[in-house]
């Protein structure tokens, strides 16, 4: 059973490459090209869960920091949107 | 006598009459705490660390206790260098001459908080971030915010006279600060405020001496309470980021920005072209952003929710008529959030070959008028290129320019650069030094100022603050002087050991 989870776990899925110099392995998390990093640094790894768990930690940071500085984060999509309609900006 | 192994350059009788002081549980003297306590984040040739670790660590619990190992080290003429978090880029907390580091983050508490004066008095050894956690029970905020929110504290945001995110809203440290209670170089207490009034903000009494015992780096006293001035916690936040495909049209869309007169507007950032082709590295937000992105500025703003939203309708209306392609919500809310903490981003540099090197970053910084942003960019890009080719150690990581005020007068104009430390030798630094010097020249060449955040007292820079402050500077000396006759507090700094030097 533990086998099975690791082998899981440690098998990453297949990278994408997204820029001369990043790959995307999970949606939107995005990272610096292994090739990239043979030399000076080696690349960690990572179980699959816990990838997800950081990049999951760090929104989480974001939304504490925002919370901690306002009740509320204003839409600037939803202001631009009113822009747009024409009512509103002057 | 003296002691060998731990403190070294102290003598027993010291070393007794500290632990008499403080108890023996704050006096440290471990390779460990005195090691940890040697440097501050800004990169430097580590082969060289031991040159700055200091024969000693004190805790003290109280400004009492701070006055008493201020005495100490007076009559003893032992050099002392006061420490709050260590996140200051200057060296300030540096001890460049061994000596006894205070460290005062025991006095953290919150003493008062004035609820009808909207004022809250404080141990400066608190983090602001977490006074905010318990001023946000209240509805209140004490709104300074350096990119090392988390981790820094208020004492040493008065010590370096510190630049805030937020402060074309809100103001930087020097207006946030009402007054401070404070231990001069001889031990003695005093309060240095607007006036005599611990929460006045505003005196035509005597001398302004909270801006002298200001941004001293350590050099004029350790401040040991602080009585701050609340805001209520914004009901809302706005921060768009926005792209440009080239630098003239962000450069002129960030000066409307800073010169539309919205009172919630709390700053603009511009960032250029060398800094978009570092975010592509390493950053979530921009390695998936078109080519064409070739410049980003931002706004933010706070305050009520009707006031934001009025100013954030006239902010967004004025970077669409410059041209500005709005990022979307989900970069513009994570990108600003981001910006409390940059201290936690990691840092991957580049080699000429393009191969990942963990480089430190070091960020230069002066204080530039709008007018001056184009020219200082050129040649401050110029220098840095001049360094890596020759020491390919060191890496341009792009330029961003950031409103000081609600004017638009001046901007925190930064450059950072990635220096790959564990391979720093003698001669790579001295090549360094030589380019901040170059760098603090430019920025003077433009009427500008040394720093408008980090402080001007590490080498290169420091060189040049007696040709910035002319006469100022000798005036710098003679209170340096007055006040500190034996240089027991952080010696070495600015350069005031001049002070003391014979006239030939």
């Amino acid at each position: 059973m533990s086998a099975y989870r690791y082998d899981e776990q440690h098998t990453p899925p297949p990278a994408r490459q997204v820029t001369d110099v990043a790959v995307e392995r999970f949606e939107h998390i995005f990272e610096v090209d292994p090739k990239l990093m043979t030399v000076h640094v080696a690349q960690q790894l990572f179980p699959n869960w816990d990838t997800l768990r950081i990049a999951a930690s760090r929104g989480d940071h974001l939304e504490w920091m925002h919370r901690h500085w306002a009740t509320e984060v204003v839409s600037g999509q939803e202001l631009l949107d009113e822009l747009d309609a024409g009512d509103g900006g002057r | 006598m003296t002691i060998t192994g731990t403190a070294p350059q102290l003598s027993d009788r010291v070393l007794a009459e500290l632990t008499d002081a403080l108890g023996g549980e704050y006096v440290l003297t471990s390779k460990t705490a005195r090691y940890n306590r040697a440097r501050v984040p800004a990169p430097f040739p580590v082969h060289r660390w031991r040159e700055r670790v200091p024969d000693l660590v004190v805790m003290p619990g109280s400004a009492e206790e701070v006055a008493e190992v201020v005495r100490i080290a007076n009559a003893h003429r032992i050099p002392i260098v006061p420490r709050d978090g260590g996140t200051g880029l200057t060296d300030g907390a540096v001890p460049e001459r061994r000596g006894i580091v205070v460290d005062v983050k025991r006095m953290n508490d919150i003493k008062e908080i004035d609820l009808d004066n909207r004022t809250c008095t404080v141990g400066t050894g608190i983090n602001m971030l977490k006074l905010n956690e318990v001023l946000g029970t209240h509805g209140l905020i004490y709104p300074d915010d350096p990119a090392s929110y988390p981790c820094s504290l208020v004492g040493g945001r008065i010590g370096t006279s510190g630049w805030s995110l937020v402060g074309s809203r809100f103001g930087h440290t020097r207006d946030l600060v009402l007054s401070f209670e404070l231990v001069l170089p001889t031990g003695k207490l005093i309060r240095v405020g607007d006036g005599g009034g611990r929460k006045v903000s505003k005196s035509s009494s005597g001398y302004q001496l909270k801006h002298l015992f200001m941004g001293h780096q350590g050099t004029l006293g350790i401040a040991t309470e602080a009585t701050l001035k609340l805001y209520p916690k914004p009901e809302a936040e706005f921060s768009p980021f926005w792209a440009f495909s080239d630098f003239d049209s962000a450069y002129r869309c960030v000066g409307e920005l800073a010169r539309a007169g919205v009172a919630t507007f709390a700053g603009a950032v511009l960032f250029d072209e060398w800094k978009v082709d570092y975010l592509r590295r390493d950053d979530e937000a921009y390695i998936p952003q078109p080519a064409d992105v070739r410049a980003l500025v931002c706004a933010v703003a706070y305050g009520n929710d009707d006031e934001v939203r009025a100013g954030g309708r006239r902010l967004l209306r004025i970077a669409r008529d410059a041209g500005a392609r709005y990022l979307g919500d989900e970069i513009s809310h994570g990108d600003w959030a981001a910006r409390h903490d940059r201290y936690a981003t990691p840092l991957h540099g580049r080699t000429l070959a393009g191969q990942v090197a963990p480089m430190s970053w070091h960020c230069e910084d002066a204080a530039v008028n709008y007018t001056n942003l184009p020219a200082v960019r050129r040649e401050w890009h110029a220098i840095v290129a001049r360094l890596r080719d020759k020491h390919p150690i060191f890496d341009d990581w792009g330029m961003f320019f950031y409103t000081s005020a609600d004017t638009g007068v001046d901007y925190l104009t930064e450059i950072d650069v990635g220096i790959w430390e564990q391979e720093l030798d003698d001669a790579a630094w001295a090549a360094w030094v030589d380019a901040k010097r170059d760098i603090a020249a430019v920025a003077l060449n433009h009427g500008g100022s040394i720093s408008a955040c980090h402080g001007s007292c590490r080498e290169g820079e420091v060189d040049l603050v007696p040709l910035e402050l002319g006469g100022g500077y000798d005036v710098m000396l003679q209170v340096k002087k007055a006040l500190d006759p034996n240089n027991i507090m952080n010696p070495g700094k600015y350069g005031l050991q001049r002070a003391y030097e014979e006239a030939p």
